[in-house]
This record gives C-alpha cells, structure tokens and sequence, in this order.
C-alpha cells in the first residue's frame, strides 16, 4: 500500500516540500523574500485589504501583513525548532535511561514519565512560564519541556525492542563494551524513528509556541511573530480578516507541511 | 459641556417624527426621561451585562475604588447627592444641603424613610459611619480616602441631618460627593469582615447583589422596597427589571459577537471598528459617555532618569506621532486632546501646539540632554545607558486599539532613538509596576467628577500612596507653586479666580511636558435595540439600569 505511486500523494508531497523550503527561504533570509521591514508604521494606511501593492493587506498600524508574516517565519520555525530540539535531548536521556538502564532505574523513569502525562502539555508549558515569566526563551524551553516525555516513551520502547534483538544478543556473545554497543548498534537503529519524530515534532510545536504567543505569553507585540500576529489581529475579525487569515494560513501550512513530510520519512523508513 | 449621551435611534427619531410619529414608537429613544416612548414600560425581565473592565476584586467601592468598581455599584449603591446633564449638583440621598459661610461646615439634610436592604435605616448615623470606614486606613480606600482628605470629622445634628467639619475649604466637595466610590453602604453591613462586605456590600439601590461566581458573573435582583431614585430619574418606585445578570467578558471581539447574536444585552469597553459596525447595524444602538475627570494621557515619570529631565520629555512628545494613530485606529469615533482634563470638563484648558509632531526638535533637544551617542541598534546613550523608557500597559484598562497607538508611539519615537518597552500586563501587575517605580511612562486612567481631579493627580502629596498602596501622581510631579495654585483653586468658590487658577495649574503641567494628552477616557456602550430607557449617570458615566425596561 506504501508503495502504491498514485499522482495524489506525489502532488501533496511536491507542495509540501516546495512550502517547507519556502518557509526556510523566509527563516533564512527574509529580507530577499520580502524587502520590507516588518516593524515600519503608516498610521494612515491601516486596514487596508490585500492588494497588488499588499498583498496580504496592513494591520491596524500600516504594517505590510505579507513582510510580517514573511519575517514571523524566523522566530516561529526557530521556536518550534529549538523546542522540539529540548524535547528531543531530554526524551532521548529520559529514553535511554529507561530503556537500557537496570530494572529499577526504568521502573522510576516510566512511573515519572507517567506523572507527567498526567499533564496535559500545554498545561505544563503554561506552568513552566507562570513561574519563569513570559517571553521567547521561556516559551521555546516550556514547550520543549511539555513534549519531552512523549518522546521519552517512544525511544524507551524503541530501545528495548532494539536491546533485545538477536543482533545485539550476538554482540554481547562477542564481547563488545556496553558503550560501543550503544553507539555502533542501538544508537543508529533509533535514530530513523527519531528522526522522524523530530520532523512530526517541529509541525508539532509552531503550532504550541503559535498558541502560547496567542495567550500572550511568548513573542511580544509588535514582534512579527505568527501567534501574536494571530492575537493582535483578532480583535478586528469582523472588520479585516486578513489580519487573522494570513498568520493562521502560515501556521496551518508550515504545521500540515512538515507533518507530511514527517509521515513520508517515516513511511519510507519503515518500508526500507 | 454636560455628559449628553448622542444616540443614532433618537436623531433618526428626530429626523422623521414629523411624517412618522407613531410609527416610531418602537424607536425608544435612550434617555434620561424616555421621552418619545409611548409604550408603557415592561416590567419584569433579565438583562445580561458583558463588561470588558476588570472583574473587581471587592465589590465595596469604598475599598480600592476603581471604575469596574464604580460600573457595578452604581446598580445596588446610592450617593448623598448627583449631578444632572446641566452639571448641577442635585438630591439624592441628601435632599438638602448647607455650607457655613466660611465654607468649613456642611449640613446635609437626609432622605426620610429610607431603608438599607437589610433593613437598617438610614440616618446620620449611617453617613458617620460611612465617612469613618473611608478614611479607616485599614478600609485600603484610594479614591473615596483621597476625596475627602478635607473631611476632618463628621457630626451628628439630629437623626436626619449630618454635618461634615472641614479642615480647608473645599469647592469640590458636592462633585465628590456625587461619586460611587463615595456611596452610602449600611452601617450594619459595614460592621462584618472586609471579605463580607466585599461579597455582599448592602445598600439602598435599585438592585441587590444576590450572588457573585467569581471569574464568571454578578447576579443583581431588584429591590422591592427600593424608594430613593435620584432627582432626574424617570419613574418612582422600584426598577422595571426583575433580574441583570453582570457578566465579564475581557476579549472585545468576543463581547462584541455575544452582543450581535443577543446572549448579551448591553456591553461596555466596545472597540472603535464594533461601534462603527454597530452603526450600521439595525438591532444595536451606541450609548457615547465620555467619563469626567482627566483625559486619557501618558505621564511621563518625572521621578527618575530619563524623564527626570525636562528636555527629555519634550522630546519624547515632540517625537511621538499621535494624531495620525488616532484617525485610523479610533476611526473617527476619539478626538485628539490636548488638555490634562475630559472634554466634558468645563475648566479644561487645551494647547495644541504644545504637542505637535517635530523630530527634528525632538532630536536637538536628546543632544542638548547628553544623549549624543547611538549604539548598534540606533537608540541613544548616555554615559553607556541606553536612552530606556519602560512602558507598563494594562490590558485591562487599555483597549486594544489603545495598544496599538502605544506601539506606533514606541515605533515613531524609536526614530530619535528612544528605546520605549512595552510590557502588557494584567491590572494587579500594572499596579505593582507602579507601586515598585518600575515605569518611566503609563497610562492611567483617573475619573473624578469635577477639575479637583487635577490636585488628587498633579499635587506633590500624591506621590505618596493612599492606603491602598496606589499613588494618583503617576508623573511625580513635585512644584511647590503649583501644589499651592491647587489648593487655593479647590479653595475658592468664585467662579472667575477658580477657573483663571486651574488654567494657571493646567498650563505649568502642559507646558512643563509632563503628560502626552490622547484624547477623552472612551467609554461607548453598545446595546440592543429592545433595551429601553438606558442612561449614563452624569456623574462618573456609569450606567444606571433603574429606568431601563425590555422591549421584548
């Protein structure tokens, strides 16, 4: 079925990987994208509608909504990047640690990790930020913490599954340090699986650094940022939709693309 | 100017009485006499109130004294006296009033037969004990405590008749006195725990706090017994509504959306784009009250560095591009101030040409200040500090439209180099900013009846906090002549000497450049169409909704 090369999923995956480099051109180099800068004011060309010379309108301050929106691409990826990045390296320890420690190590760290599901993950960024304060780096770390044990449980079982398969059975026959085992057997199996949680996990987490934006607890106005955009924009849906439908289109592009893209690595990596 | 609500249904009412007289009679106008209704009022009913202000914390507003305070009380608390649309001072619960001719002595003459919900009646007795809990530091009154700072005792001349014994003169009493934050609350009630009364504060109001879910609504229920409406009320007895259901709704967009699908009836706070919108809707009306008292306006801290330099805050004014935000954000609905107090202050005095638009001037004046060098990020230092100005704003008090003009002030003045932060903040942290210092420029809204608001705001003793820990002298403003221009002005009861010393006053904050006037404290309300009878008190603005009735 995987292998089924019908002309849908092709299309799908050609757009999506076209919105993906788009997005990296925005992050990388906004200013060749988009000229503009995002925080210049025209008081008197506020609320403008999407236009040859704007093409995504202007906000309620004559911001050019389409250079925001270009110029947002930077610290939403570089959040949504950067948290699943935290999440990562502590899922990976919490992972390891479960999965090939002793019996009574693995027994802590899953009875943690389960306490923490107990969470829900916006709660625990949310947690995080009332006692550290709002702002960029502690929303990156906060949504970074909350997915952390997400990922912890996955390498867990990845890890034992790999530990106990007949390979590294034969490694242990053969006499190969605990250490080099690690590194030259289980490690690179694993890392397919993270591999793709990593690309799954980016779409993941805009969206998450987007909603604590949203909340007011992230980037601060008039930072171009996606989900402060969102919020300042929300005030005025009844009279410029553009200030909410642009922003909200990017989000929903760059999350859809990069969990697409994730589900085709992934597919790829389980069919090899 | 008198506070004169300006209501669309009426013009229209006016525009086509002649051929359409009676046609119109479902287009009630929304006044203060329901003249042009020929529908007899309904009685019975709920009526569901979204406020966009902070849920208050106490609902006695004796206790802080904030004007989500004041918005609410008004519906089950009374006052000793009122203003009417002319400005004149007339009965309430007061019905007659004298002062000594050294202006040191006021007797006040009570309502007979009125009665607190509870029962206990209301006497002179009742009105001591209200002074007293004011000025009762443990009480932590701001407002109330700051508006009879001249109040030095109470006296008891009879059942019926009070009299206050002043330290000074005060010309501003009667206004103060028209104020909720200075309502008459049962002694009785008093008597409980603070946590009590702030539940369930007891007055002789057209309504009745029944219930209060905190973080979600007020219940009011009418009062049966209720037979004290103030002088220009519309009816006698009690209020046509059996029922309001006081809700808090804080995002705009949301309050705006329950207001047009008709979950709610009135809303408060509306944004500059809804009231327009509302304009061209047919099931909703504007109710415009824009509140007394001082302007809307940012004060500089002349406290501390930077703005502890005058050219600084000049330049600071000359550098901020204000009007053009104005137009497009308020879309016409806010017209540019220039004064320290509301347009609807008769003593208000302007100087537009104080604040115009000059970088160039704004410029010269930051080289003339020491702030010579730029650093990598184009903002001016001065001996290595960057030219910093800290800017808590409370997004409970600032719309959002609001926000946004602060945010084109941080972007205009960033081009002579100024480095303005703006931190949004909910209102205990905006008070706790303000509290440690922590702010070179804010915004604060202050209601008070009458240009007094100018001592209570502009006065060096004001720098020090009232019992509430809130300071009202938010720009630090210490000039000895001019604490004492204030004090004679809130001395003398001639006309001419009192307004010449208020310009005299007003002109020394303006020209010193202490504030960046904005325009008058907004204060639209929507509401549907069916909600009849609707007025702003001319006191402090708030709604009353004791002659209001449901044309359903």
């Amino acid at each position: 079925m995987r292998r089924a090369a019908s002309a849908g999923p092709r299309v799908a995956l050609v757009v999506c990987a076209l919105v993906v480099l788009w997005l990296l051109a925005c992050a990388v180099a906004p200013g060749l994208v988009a000229p503009g800068d995002p925080l210049a004011i025209h008081p008197l060309q506020g609320f403008e509608p999407p236009s040859l010379a704007h093409w995504f309108g202007t906000d309620e301050s004559g911001r050019d909504v389409f250079t925001r929106v270009v110029h947002g691409a930077g610290p939403s990826l570089l959040i949504g990047v950067a948290a699943t990045a935290i999440g990562i390296v502590l899922g990976v320890a919490l992972g390891t640690l479960a999965g090939l420690g002793p019996r009574w190590l693995d027994f802590g760290t899953s009875r943690l990790l389960e306490v923490l599901f107990a969470f829900p993950g916006l709660l625990l960024a949310l947690l995080f930020i009332v006692i550290y304060g709002p702002g960029i780096t502690t929303s990156t770390v906060a949504v970074g913490l909350a997915t952390a044990p997400g990922y912890a449980r996955i390498v867990r079982s990845q890890m034992l599954a790999v530990r106990g398969a007949p390979y590294i059975e034969a490694e242990v026959v053969l006499g190969r340090p605990p250490l080099w085992r690690f590194r030259r057997s289980i490690l690179p199996n694993v890392a397919g699986t993270l591999f793709v949680l990593v690309t799954l996990g980016v779409g993941q987490s805009i969206v998450w650094a987007s909603s604590l934006s949203y909340l007011g607890l992230g980037a601060k106005p008039p930072t171009a940022e996606w989900g402060a955009m969102l919020s300042a924009g929300r005030t005025y849906i009844d009279s410029a939709w553009w200030l909410t439908f642009f922003p909200g289109l990017v989000i929903v592009a760059s999350a859809a693309a990069a969990t697409v893209l994730g589900r085709t690595i992934q597919g790829r990596v389980r069919g090899s | 100017m008198p506070v004169r609500p300006v209501i669309r249904s009426t013009i229209i009412a006016f525009a086509t009485a002649g051929a359409l007289a009676l046609s119109l009679a479902a287009c009630t106008p929304q006044s203060s006499t329901g003249a042009g209704s020929s529908d007899s009022p309904v009685r019975g009913g709920t009526l569901t109130y979204a406020s966009g202000d902070a849920e208050p914390t106490c609902l006695d507003p004796h206790v802080g004294g904030n004007y989500p305070q004041a918005l609410v009380a008004t519906q089950y608390l009374e006052e000793l006296v009122s203003k009417n649309t002319k400005g004149q001072i007339i009965p309430w619960l007061a019905t007659k009033w004298t002062e000594s001719k050294d202006g040191l002595s006021w007797d006040f003459t009570l309502r007979d037969g009125v009665k607190f919900t509870d029962g206990t009646p209301l006497d002179a007795a009742a009105v001591k004990a209200n002074v007293a809990h004011i000025q009762d530091p443990a009480t932590g009154s701001s407002t109330g405590y700051l508006a009879l700072g001249k109040v030095a005792s109470t006296e008891i001349v009879s059942p019926r008749v009070i009299r206050f014994t002043l330290s000074q003169p005060d010309s501003a009493l009667l206004e103060s006195l028209t104020q909720p934050w200075l309502a008459i609350e049962s002694p009785a009630a008093l008597k409980r725990s603070k946590d009590v009364n702030c539940a369930h504060p007891v007055g002789t109001g057209p309504f009745i706090v029944k219930q209060w879910k905190k973080q979600d609504s007020i219940t009011l229920v009418r009062n049966a017994g209720y037979t004290s409406p103030p002088a220009d009320a519309a009816h006698h007895g009690p209020a046509y509504l059996s029922k309001i259901v006081w809700r808090f709704i804080p995002d705009s967009a949301t309050r705006y959306a329950a207001l047009k699908a008709g979950e709610v009836d009135v809303i408060d706070n509306a944004q500059p784009d809804t009231i327009v919108a509302a304009h061209k809707t047919k099931s909703l009306t504007e109710l415009n009250a824009p509140r007394p008292g001082a302007s809307n306006r940012i004060e500089l801290n002349s406290g501390k560095a930077p703005f502890n330099d005058e050219k600084v805050r000049e330049a600071f004014i000359r550098a901020a591009d204000v009007n053009d935000g104005i137009k497009t954000l308020f879309f016409g609905t806010a017209k540019r101030s220039y004064s320290a107090l509301s347009s609807v202050e008769p003593l208000g005095y302007s100087e537009p040409g104080l604040f115009g638009y000059e970088p160039k001037k704004a410029n010269e004046l930051l080289d003339a200040a020491g702030y010579t060098t730029r650093d990598a990020d184009g903002y001016r230092t001065k001996d290595g500090t960057r030219l910093t100005v800290v800017f808590p704003v409370s997004t409970n008090q600032s719309i959002p439209a609001e926000q946004s003009l602060f945010e084109q002030i941080q972007a205009t003045t960033k081009k002579v180099g100024f480095d303005v932060k703006l931190e949004p903040m909910d209102l205990s942290s905006w008070y706790a900013a303000l509290a440690k210092n922590d702010y070179d420029a804010v915004s604060a809204p202050y209601t008070k009846v009458g240009p007094d608001v100018l001592r209570i705001l502009y006065d060096s003793a004001s720098i020090t906090p009232a019992p509430s820990g809130y300071f009202a002298n938010l720009a630090q403003v210490d000039i000895p002549s001019l604490d004492a221009t204030l004090e004679k002005a809130a001395q003398v009861s001639d006309v001419a000497e009192r307004s010449a010393l208020y310009e005299t006053a007003q002109k020394t904050i303006l020209e010193g450049y202490y504030i960046l006037p904005l325009y008058d404290q907004q204060n639209h309300y929507l509401l549907r169409n069916d909600v009849v009878g609707l007025r702003a008190l001319p006191s402090v603005s708030t709604p009353l909704f004791y002659d209001t009735w449901l044309d359903r």
